[in-house]
């Protein structure tokens, strides 16, 4: 017997009797994963992780494993439907994909035509992929009316560290970082945007120290060399506490300081409102172990900080961003080896080119929902959530008629779920793109079937920061399936957008590849291209800022009219803002943590991942458990002022007593009623989206943090 | 013979469950069915730090298996290289072997009565290929597949890595 070999290819091939195997892009999460699809009479048999690939070196995630579970679900939508009831009703009737976009073609040009382009919001739910061809489609359309998770998730970092350093600063992976602080992320379980944990875990196995910054004992934080277990929503609090021991201590980088950073003066001024003892307060942090964590991080190089959304979905999502960029930046660890590189894209159509937002007309822009209050978000082409609610709801500051979500389930994903329901019932005409009928899709008039990655040919990753792209290969054809990109490819020639676009898909692959002198005919036989790797690249041209510094103080904001310093802003539901409120609702409630097999709304239906996690579950002290009545396992009835829903305890020593950790994005695909429980576990009806508490940059909604009671037992009205 | 054997470095388990998903796709045993599982282990109070580990649980392939004297059917056998095999074919359902387990690895499949338990993917073995779960997907590479002395120093070889200051 030969030696056993990992991811033996052609022995694989032999043992099961495989005709074919095809090397592609996973896309279970944001994508990144290369993986080897093995086929046998052109039916997916096995899917496994690409040794070659240097995203993922053949690991992979439960997720991606289980794709083929999602390609032949038999509750999949393969063909396009009508409904032919009333909303939420349940009743459909097949129809053809010509009429399908027929018909959405011309309602858009009716509402275009009779209330403006911006009457017609699209949307997409998490990063899927399909972002930049929709954010063509509608600027060719006429409608700076976008509805994304940005304001909120992925879009700050973006935001903020363009305003900051020009780009998104990545983690080092592949130099190895000698101190890794992990902030609000739990990225062995999540594999974030540019990130796959296990780079992480090997930089760890070479001997990183860790810093963990997070509400919840993970397993993460239970590994780390230092834990800061912070009042959920302090984070900028605890960061300034931090560069305040590093610039006392005069831990700082000073040559970078010196040469490189704008606003020094006025941010040391600023950080200084921050002394230790009243970051302690503020933090629930012992001032030590800020200290401690400070010298550790400042001392060690190079570092790098983890970062993820949990740091984005409050009130202060624009500075917590900021100052931890200013930690990356004053310690000397911006596009260093080992630290947070602005990595740079191979020479190919940015996502921001392919989505043609030049071609939005000035006077269309001005009328972005939102843009005038939240014009960080504005300027980057996003928009928060609720002012579309409103204009639907009371067509206020102009009346929304349509709908078109393309991967996206709002009424599981955006606070205030009721008000989103209510929104999504009135709206005259909603088309939805997705893999099922969701409590979202169950609202609209039409329903497209969308194609699974494993349905589509694409320049993977093309989006990202990370410096790669990856060919994802189409393997099957899954019923009439379409990928977004070739649907609204095809609306597009329909709505007389022709000119800006291909016969068939595949020219819009040629023309993101085009400026490296490639077809997409060529990009498929690669495994994958990155661009020039380089670091310090600021020494020779300055950061891409207006000051070409690292702008500490921002110029750009304060041309917005901002604080153009970084702060600290209190949640605007907390045991200190709402002290009232408090006594009637005693705990903070943190949502959204990460769980294998799940992304957001999606996989529920899924056996394989199902079985990983069968119900909703919400996280509770033994303490707080023992004062409420609670056993483990019981049916728990959670309420804010907003609304109350049921998850499962878990009784958990590894949260503060004074906080309750419940999951998002809970619906019961099982459920065959047409609200499949939308209303019973999602967590989304607890939170509340008011402007007035949202990120006043970014719109971000603060999703995270917020108050609540708990108590067991079942819900009033009955729900069994 | 050379032995083989599934090591887990639990220490560097981050809870993924990749490796669950691994089993399954590979034997698609029946729903509620695990052959491989991972679960949390705490937290607990470990000198005055909150500690918590993930755990996972699999057939040990034992050196002297206490499931091959409690079957009566000869069911399960221990193979010269180390691998302990159930036949499905010749298990009652009797659940002796489930009942004798020390390490609650044996699951019962309730729809056709029988117990199952991680057989080492000797059909791949055998083949030459490593066993799905240990087939390179685990992404904290904590799952290891062969002499079972050899992988137990590497293991120790790669916790005692410090961080080289070139």
């Amino acid at each position: 017997m030969a030696e056993f070999i990992y991811s033996n290819v052609k022995r694989e091939m032999e043992a099961y009797g495989y005709d074919s195997v095809v090397k592609s892009h996973c896309r279970m999460c944001h994508g990144g994963c290369g993986v080897l699809v093995y086929t046998r009479d052109g039916r997916v048999m096995k899917i496994a992780g690409d040794p070659d690939c240097p995203i993922n070196h053949g690991t992979l995630c439960s997720k991606g494993i289980a794709s083929a579970q999602l390609a032949y679900h038999p509750d999949r939508l393969t063909y396009p439907v009508r409904r032919v009831g009333p909303k939420a009703s349940g009743k459909w009737e097949r129809i053809s994909w010509d009429e399908a976009l027929d018909t959405i073609a011309e309602r858009i040009l009716d509402y275009k035509e009779r209330f403006g382009a911006e009457s017609i919001v699209m949307g997409y739910g998490t990063g899927r992929e399909n972002e930049a061809v929709i954010y063509r489609f509608a600027n060719l359309l006429g409608t700076p009316n976008v509805l994304t998770a940005g304001h909120f998730c992925y879009g700050p970092r973006i935001a903020t560290s363009i305003i900051t350093c020009g780009s998104n600063v990545i983690v080092d992976y592949e130099n190895h970082p000698k101190c890794i602080m992990v902030w609000g992320n739990n990225v062995v379980i999540s594999n974030p945007d540019e990130y796959k944990g296990e780079s992480f875990s090997a930089s760890l196995d070479r001997g990183a120290k860790l810093i963990a910054v997070d509400p919840r004992l993970t397993r993460i934080a239970a590994r780390a060399d230092i834990w800061l277990q912070l009042r959920p929503g302090t984070d900028a609090a605890l960061a300034f506490g931090m560069l305040n021991v590093i610039v006392n201590e005069e831990l700082h980088d000073r040559e970078f300081v010196q040469n490189h950073v704008y606003g020094w003066e006025p941010f040391i001024k600023r950080i200084s409102e921050y002394p230790l003892e009243k970051v302690e307060e503020i933090t629930w942090v012992p001032k030590e172990k800020i200290r401690e964590a400070a010298r550790l991080f400042a001392t060690t190089k190079p570092a790098g900080i983890q970062w993820g959304v949990a740091i984005e979905q409050q009130v202060t999502c624009t500075d917590n961003d900021r100052v931890l960029m200013a930690l990356m930046g004053i310690t000397g660890n911006i596009d260093v080896p080992g630290g947070q590189v602005l990595f740079r894209t191979p020479k190919i159509r940015t996502a921001s080119q392919f989505g043609a937002h030049k071609m939005l007309p000035k006077e269309k822009a001005a009328k972005r929902l939102g843009g005038e209050r939240f014009r960080l978000a504005g300027n980057f082409a996003i928009i928060n959530p609720k002012c579309v609610w409103d204009a639907i709801l009371e067509e206020k500051p102009y009346p929304v008629k349509m709908l078109f979500f393309i991967s996206s389930n709002p009424v599981l994903t955006r606070a205030n779920a009721r008000e989103v329901y209510r929104a999504l019932e009135r709206v005259e005409f909603m088309a939805v793109s997705d893999f099922f009928l969701t409590p979202t899709a169950e609202l609209a008039d039409i329903v497209l079937p969308a194609a699974t990655w494993l349905e589509m040919d694409y320049v993977g990753d093309f989006w990202k920061r990370h410096g790669y792209i990856l060919p994802r290969r189409r393997v099957i054809q899954v019923g009439e399936c379409r990928s977004d990109h070739e649907m609204l490819n095809d609306l597009a020639h329909r709505m007389g957008q022709g000119e800006h676009w291909w016969d068939t898909f595949e020219g819009g692959l040629d023309y993101i590849l085009e400026p490296m002198g490639i077809t997409w005919q060529n990009f498929e036989k690669m495994d994958y291209v990155r661009g020039d790797v380089r670091y310090r690249k600021y020494r020779e041209k300055g950061f891409s800022t207006p000051t070409k510094k690292f702008e500490l103080y921002s110029t750009l904001l304060e041309k917005w009219g901002y604080d153009p310093l970084p702060q600290f802003r209190e949640p605007p539901e907390s045991p200190y803002s709402t002290p009232a409120l408090f006594k009637e609702y005693p705990y903070i409630l943190i949502t959204g943590r990460r769980l294998p097999g799940f992304f957001h709304s999606e996989n529920r239906q899924m056996p394989w991942l199902r079985e990983l996690h069968r119900d909703p579950i919400v996280e509770i002290h033994p303490e707080t458990a023992k004062k409420e009545g609670i056993d483990e396992g019981d049916w728990v009835v959670i309420e804010s002022p907003r609304g109350s829903v049921r998850q499962r305890a878990k009784i958990f020593a590894g949260i503060d007593s004074r906080v309750i950790g419940a999951e998002h994005a809970w619906w019961f695909p099982e459920k065959k009623d047409p609200g499949h429980g939308w209303e019973e576990s999602n967590i989304n009806i607890l939170t509340d989206n008011a402007y007035t508490d949202c990120d006043p940059a970014m719109g971000a909604t603060p999703v995270r943090t917020l108050l609540c009671k708990i108590q067991r037992g079942e819900m009033e009205g009955g729900i069994s | 013979m050379r032995k083989h054997a599934l090591v887990i470095d639990h220490e560097s388990c981050w809870g993924c469950k990749t490796c669950e998903l691994a089993c399954k796709q590979e034997l698609n045993v029946a729903e509620g069915v695990k052959l491989l599982s991972v679960s949390e282990d705490g937290p607990k109070t470990v000198d005055d730090k909150l500690d918590f580990v993930f755990q996972v649980n699999v057939c040990r392939h034992c050196d002297d298996p206490p499931c091959v004297d409690a079957c009566s059917e000869e069911a399960i056998v221990k193979r010269e290289d180390g691998i302990v095999v159930m036949d499905y074919e010749k298990c009652t359902g009797c659940q002796a072997c489930i009942e004798t387990c020390p390490y609650d690895a044996i699951a019962f499949n309730t729809e056709n009565d029988l117990a199952q338990k991680c057989n080492l993917c000797h059909h791949r073995v055998d083949k030459g290929l490593v066993p799905a779960c240990a087939d390179n997907v685990c992404l904290a590479h904590c799952i290891y597949f062969g002499d079972p002395e050899e992988i137990n120093e590497m293991i120790s070889k790669k916790k005692s890595a410090t961080p080289s200051l070139e």
